[in-house]
């Protein structure tokens, strides 16, 4: 470990938004996630890497309770996400409550998961509309706002399979960031893309990174090195190493790290 | 050499002159109530049974369960004749006329409806869970992440999706359902094929009266397969999908009536 683990100030700091405490989890008998330890503070861009397999996305998808855990505990914006503690043992919380939590967690998938019922600008309103009961006026203004950030304002009316693969994935971004989440998770965003849109997705996210909490599980290198703050490298269901991107990709600390690295930069 | 009674025949299946005869025309109307009602009442029944048994909480899962295994298990007439009969010489429902301003709906008809939606609704379930379980998890997760509950991402998300899938058997269910309604006969609800036993009792002329019988409900398959046809081309139109059979083919495949079970 390079970062020695922060004391617990958990709820008092505000400025911490993600902070994870000895998570277990596992499938069956597999040990998926090995006793955990992140802290991810406002405005913080953590990238996530790892070989397949070594628990990355499942851990991102702890984060918003869409994975259950067996032990330890998930902090997001202050609160235990997904369990209360009694009597030190973890009772799962309310639907309602896991709900609203998850309303103030962005999440972008591997496969987008746009609804392919509604359009896209539809798909953008469904929950700002729904969950957060905002006017249907006030959600598609915000919405072609957010349609047009990213760069789709001309799509609004296509339903998913009408548009690329690359134009899904950033209607699934502005869906996320409709709630106005004060954290966004990304599920290797790049990975079901033809190579010649991962760009255009990469460029959303990296103009995103200048003004949000971000937790990126992904393959893309450059994207890490040009907007992470802080590169994790996770292997077997353990950190193994966190730093800066400079010093990571500069001076791997661990071997597993070193072979990754030179498995995927060739 | 048998006689057949052409006049007689023609009189019957000829809509205007069969529908002087009120056993015939009233039949007719009831037969098309019963259907859509039964069929409704199975639906709404067979969504909340395919939950139950998609339930994480072992006691829904169970009733469905056993719902499933019962109304799937024995034959439609005898829940008929129990739901009719039993209920009755017990006093728990005496299935008594119900006033509906003109309208009188006999203790039988209810009781025949019912019997059929609460069939239906077991058959249902597993038509609706299978169009719920075709929809891709990651549907339910990225509404989940946004913030919707089971609750408002099943009925927002995926059920609007899963109805797509739903909707081509539900037809097919339907087409069922209309020619199933004559098992009614038998606790005297008067239908369409009740209106038929009767007449044939005044004028015992089985062979026309029945070939006419089976005109009459050829005629509302026939019809419900060209809408059914309308709906599902509506359908795929809509969402960009390949267009289901064609009228012919599902005329003539016959993979989609089962019968009476």
């Amino acid at each position: 470990m390079v970062t020695p683990t922060t004391p617990s100030v958990k709820l008092a700091d505000s400025n911490i938004i993600v902070k994870a405490e000895n998570v277990n989890k596992y499938f069956g008998a597999l040990h998926v996630l090995k006793d955990m330890d992140l802290e991810v503070r406002r405005n913080e861009v953590v990238v996530i890497i790892g070989p397949s397999g070594s628990g990355k996305s499942t851990f991102l998808r702890c984060i918003n309770h869409l994975e259950k855990i067996n032990s330890g505990h998930i902090y997001v914006n202050g609160h235990m996400i997904g369990y209360h503690d009694r009597n030190g043992k973890l009772v799962e919380d309310s639907e309602r409550n896991i709900s609203r939590q998850r309303a103030e967690i962005g999440m972008v998938f591997q496969r987008f998961n746009l609804f392919p019922h509604l359009t896209a600008i539809e798909n953008i309103i469904e929950a700002p509309m729904r969950v957060r009961k905002i006017p249907e006026e006030q959600a598609r203004a915000e919405g072609e706002r957010l349609l047009a950030r990213v760069g789709l304002a001309d799509k609004r009316d296509k339903y998913p399979n009408q548009i690329s693969g690359g134009q899904q994935q950033r209607v699934a971004i502005a869906r996320a960031l409709a709630m106005k989440p004060g954290l966004m998770l990304f599920d290797e965003p790049t990975s079901a893309l033809d190579p010649e849109m991962i760009g255009e997705v990469l460029d959303v996210m990296k103009e995103l990174a200048h003004e949000m909490t971000m937790i990126v599980v992904s393959h893309e290198m450059g994207f890490a090195r040009a907007a992470a703050n802080r590169i994790v490298f996770v292997d077997e269901g353990q950190i193994i190493e966190q730093a800066s991107p400079e010093e990571f990709f500069a001076n791997p600390r661990s071997e597993r790290t070193r072979l990754f690295l030179s498995q995927i930069l060739h | 050499m048998y006689h057949f009674d052409w006049p007689l025949f023609f009189q019957y299946i000829w809509p205007p002159t069969a529908f002087h005869d009120p056993l015939i025309r009233n039949g007719l109307i009831a037969t098309i109530i019963i259907s859509v009602v039964a069929q409704a009442l199975g639906v709404v029944l067979g969504l909340f049974v395919a939950l139950g048994k998609m339930s994480k909480f072992p006691l829904f899962r169970l009733l469905a369960e056993a719902y499933i295994w019962y109304f799937r298990g024995t034959p439609l007439l005898v829940q008929m004749m129990l739901l009719f009969f039993g209920l009755g010489v017990t006093h728990i429902y005496d299935f008594p006329d119900i006033k509906l301003g003109v309208l009188v709906i006999s203790g039988a008809i209810q009781a025949g409806t019912l019997a059929l939606g609460v069939n239906e609704g077991a058959y249902m379930a597993e038509i609706v869970r299978a169009g719920i379980e075709a929809i891709d998890p990651g549907q339910m997760e990225a509404a989940k992440s946004l913030g919707m509950t089971y609750g408002l991402a099943m009925q927002r998300i995926v059920l609007p999706q899963a109805a797509k899938v739903i909707i081509p058997p539900l037809g097919n269910e339907f087409n069922s359902m209309m020619k199933t309604t004559s098992l009614m006969e038998v606790i005297s609800a008067s239908e369409l094929f009740f209106g038929f036993t009767q007449v044939n009792a005044r004028l015992f002329k089985p062979f026309e009266l029945f070939i006419a019988a089976s005109l009459y409900y050829l005629a509302l398959t026939t019809i419900w397969s060209f809408v059914q046809a309308r709906i599902e081309s509506g359908l795929g139109e809509r969402k960009g999908a390949e267009r289901g059979p064609g009228m012919m083919e599902r005329l003539f495949s016959g993979a989609t009536g089962k019968g009476a079970r």
